[in-house]
């Protein structure tokens, strides 16, 4: 065990060429995109596109989009740790703590998007029981409390090993462990029982509470068609489940590739298919809702979606959404050659995680170009340059979380498996 | 010189005219004394010292004893305590010149920046070239009986009062602009914190005198923290509660050039908007959503 904490784990991180330099420009990012984060905080949202007739833009596109990514990684983490698929347990962790950075980065885009942000702890202390936004901020909190237990009974077993170390990552271990911590048969079992226990009442919460909600939260707007339907919320879980899975494929194959440890090709290609099947469903569930939208022929039903498929805004649909986000990877994975490709499974899962914040951007914009009222004027909306920077500069706080936390936790796989490695 | 009329000289003239109310009744089957009484209270009722329902309360036994169930009837029990106001407009689109007086005179009253007006006056030519008719749909806020912007506020800072009239408290409002999405009638706007300043001297001096509160400058750059102004939170029309409550009507009905918009309670069946509202020619906008609107339109 003390061998272990004195290899590959114990020593800690290692400030290697290729960690420097991207520390450098994630933080370079960051403190650019901080500029502009700053600025929005003291004009207020003038600095944004937004106006009365479109008044959620970007930052909401990319809160659902990161909220999705949260959802679609802790679902994918519950196949391992409920049901048991063990194949996937290199992700595992790593599937868990992706899912509680995207949730703090989502919670992140909603404080830069709320007028006031100074009071964003009023919708804990005022409660309206009917709002769905409102059950949705509750929610989150609960889930991201859970991810984070969840996340540190995973961890325990590492963490307990790594304690006698020196390394930071020792220290940060001793302050996550009890002094009596052990790691014996009995514990591993407890362990791995609170495991499966979290996962069970995670599920339900991320597809209904997290991310079917999040969908709620558009689908009860009686106001705008295109969002007004009861399939819209399960579009959203499984689109979830399509770029959480896609998103994970590409950071662990980024990971294995930066740190040159071997990839299990196996695992990845049968990720990519799993990625690919939830993209068809997700496909046919999108079809059925656009059929009945247009079936209806009302007018502004079908202005709003001749606004997403046919207007100035349709690159977005037709070029993101289904071009490079749904034919192209399919096209990829079902390739004989290029689907036992990790190069080609890398890029089509980085094209769909793209692809899905295409469709984060056809859901909330272009339903609030079309008047609500006809004879409005029409929204028209594109995010700001400053937008833009805000975006990266939140996104570059992500990342310098998940960095962190990679560097600082023991988040790869179990030392059983490194064991074998070295 | 003609002699001075007083009082009693009015009287004997009119006793004069009149017949005697005693000898009359006496002579009907039924009593007089019910009718002297009665016809005593009617007239109090009428000089404002006695409550109608008072009235009833007293006369309706007697009424019951003197001439049986044929000619009178139970007490008809309101569902709603009377005497509770419930403010509602009626629009008249065929007197609607589309002048837009009444956008100006909320912009005045209210003193809302650029970017949002509570009232807004909607102009659509209609059918083609010679049939052609030129629609003027001016909306305020509709103050629904069920409004969805209540039903999605997280923080329960936009809410209905007694009076009907949706209103927002700006203090709570953490300006997440759901209302505005969840508006059918896109009544909402969000104070992006623009101000006249440049065109009108002292623009930021004053805020919205909204709901009669003192909200202190507006900031000069829209800076939304430390303040108690209404930037960065979401704003509409509250049909001039502040000058409801003095007794005036809402700026925009007042001012109407061609007296198109009538203010009042809706739920006293005897005013004007009551029985404008129980007219054919009305309609309200939307009315499938269920959102239940009190603005109501004659067509």
């Amino acid at each position: 065990m003390s061998t272990y904490a004195k290899g590959k784990l114990g020593n800690g991180p290692k400030m290697s060429k290729g960690l420097k330099g991207w520390l450098a420009f994630v933080l370079i990012i960051t403190a650019v995109g901080g500029y502009f984060i700053l600025e929005r905080l003291i004009l207020g949202l003038d600095t944004t596109n937004l106006s009365s007739i479109t008044p959620w833009g970007a930052w909401i596109a990319f809160y659902i989009f990161f909220v999705g990514l949260s959802a679609g990684s802790f679902l994918l983490s519950s196949l391992i740790y409920v049901f048991g698929m063990h194949q996937y347990e290199r992700v595992g962790k790593m599937a868990l703590f992706t899912a509680v950075v995207c949730m703090m980065v989502a919670l992140i885009f909603v404080l830069m998007d709320l007028g006031r942000p100074e009071r964003a702890i009023n919708a804990m202390v005022f409660w309206n029981v009917l709002s769905v936004l409102a059950w949705e901020i509750h929610f989150y909190v609960v889930y991201i409390t859970l991810l984070v237990v969840e996340l540190w009974i995973a961890m325990r077993a590492d963490l307990v090993r790594l304690r006698p170390s020196d390394s930071l990552r020792g220290k940060i271990a001793r302050l996550l462990t009890f002094k009596n911590s052990e790691v014996t048969e009995e514990t591993q079992k407890r362990d791995h029982k609170w495991l499966k226990i979290l996962g069970i009442i995670g599920i339900p919460l991320a597809i209904l509470g997290v991310h079917g909600g999040t969908g709620a939260l558009f689908a009860v707007v009686g106001a705008r068609e295109m969002w007004n339907s009861g399939v819209f919320p399960i579009i959203f879980v499984v689109s979830a489940m399509v770029s959480g899975t896609a998103l994970l494929i590409s950071i662990y194959i980024i990971k294995s590739k930066a740190t040159k440890t071997p990839i299990d090709t196996q695992m990845v290609t049968s990720l990519a298919k799993m990625m690919v099947a939830f993209l068809f469903i997700d496909l046919l569930l999108q079809f059925y809702e656009y059929l009945v939208g247009v079936y209806q022929l009302d007018s502004v039903g079908l202005q709003s979606l001749a606004t997403q498929m046919g207007s100035a805004y349709s690159w977005s649909f037709w070029g993101v959404q289904m071009g490079l986000g749904a034919l192209v990877p399919i096209i990829i994975v079902f390739n004989k050659k290029l689907g036992q490709s990790v190069n080609w499974i890398l890029f089509a899962s980085i094209l769909v995680v793209i692809g899905i914040i295409g469709v984060r951007f056809n859901i909330v914009v272009p339903s609030q170009i079309v008047p609500v009222f006809p004879g409005m004027p029409a929204g028209d909306y594109y995010p700001t340059f400053s937008e833009w920077m805000v975006s990266v500069g939140i996104a570059g706080i992500g990342l310098l979380m998940f960095t962190a936390g990679d560097q600082l936790l023991p988040l790869e796989e179990s030392p059983e498996a490194s064991g074998e490695e070295e | 010189m003609l002699k001075q009329m007083l009082e009693g000289d009015w009287n004997s003239i009119a006793d004069a005219m009149v017949p005697d109310a005693k000898k009359e009744l006496d002579q009907s089957p039924y009593s007089t004394q019910l009718g002297v009484a009665m016809a005593d209270d009617a007239r109090r009722v009428i000089a404002g010292e006695l409550d109608i329902k008072e009235f009833h309360k007293i006369h309706h036994k007697n009424l019951l004893g003197e001439f049986g169930d044929m000619m009178t009837q139970d007490e008809i029990e309101r569902d709603e305590e009377p005497g509770k106001v419930k403010w509602a407009m009626v629009i008249d689109l065929q007197k609607c010149i589309g002048c837009d007086s009444c956008t100006v005179a909320c912009k005045a009253e209210n003193r809302t920046p650029p970017g949002i007006s509570y009232n807004v006056v909607l102009e659509e030519e209609i059918g083609e070239f010679p049939n052609l008719a030129k629609v003027n749909l001016p909306m305020p806020c509709m103050q629904c009986d069920h409004p969805p912007c209540v039903q999605v506020c997280p923080v329960k800072a936009t809410f209905k009062l007694e009076n009907g009239i949706v209103a927002i408290d700006n203090d709570r409002c953490i300006g997440c602009r759901y209302c505005i999405i969840a508006c059918p009638y896109g009544a909402r706007s969000y104070d992006f914190g623009e101000s006249y300043e440049d065109e009108m001297l002292s623009f930021n001096d004053a805020t919205s005198p909204e709901y009669g509160k003192e909200r202190g400058p507006r900031n000069e750059n829209g800076t939304p923290f430390g303040n108690n102004n209404p930037v960065g939170t979401v704003r509409k029309c509250n049909f001039c509660l502040h000058r409801l409550e003095r007794g005036e009507e809402p700026a925009c009905v007042e001012t109407c050039i061609g007296d198109a918009r009538f203010f009042g309670d809706i739920n006293d069946p005897n005013s004007t908007v009551s029985k404008l509202a129980a007219s054919p020619r009305a309609f309200r906008l939307k009315s499938e959503l269920g959102a239940g609107p009190n603005v109501i339109y004659l067509k």
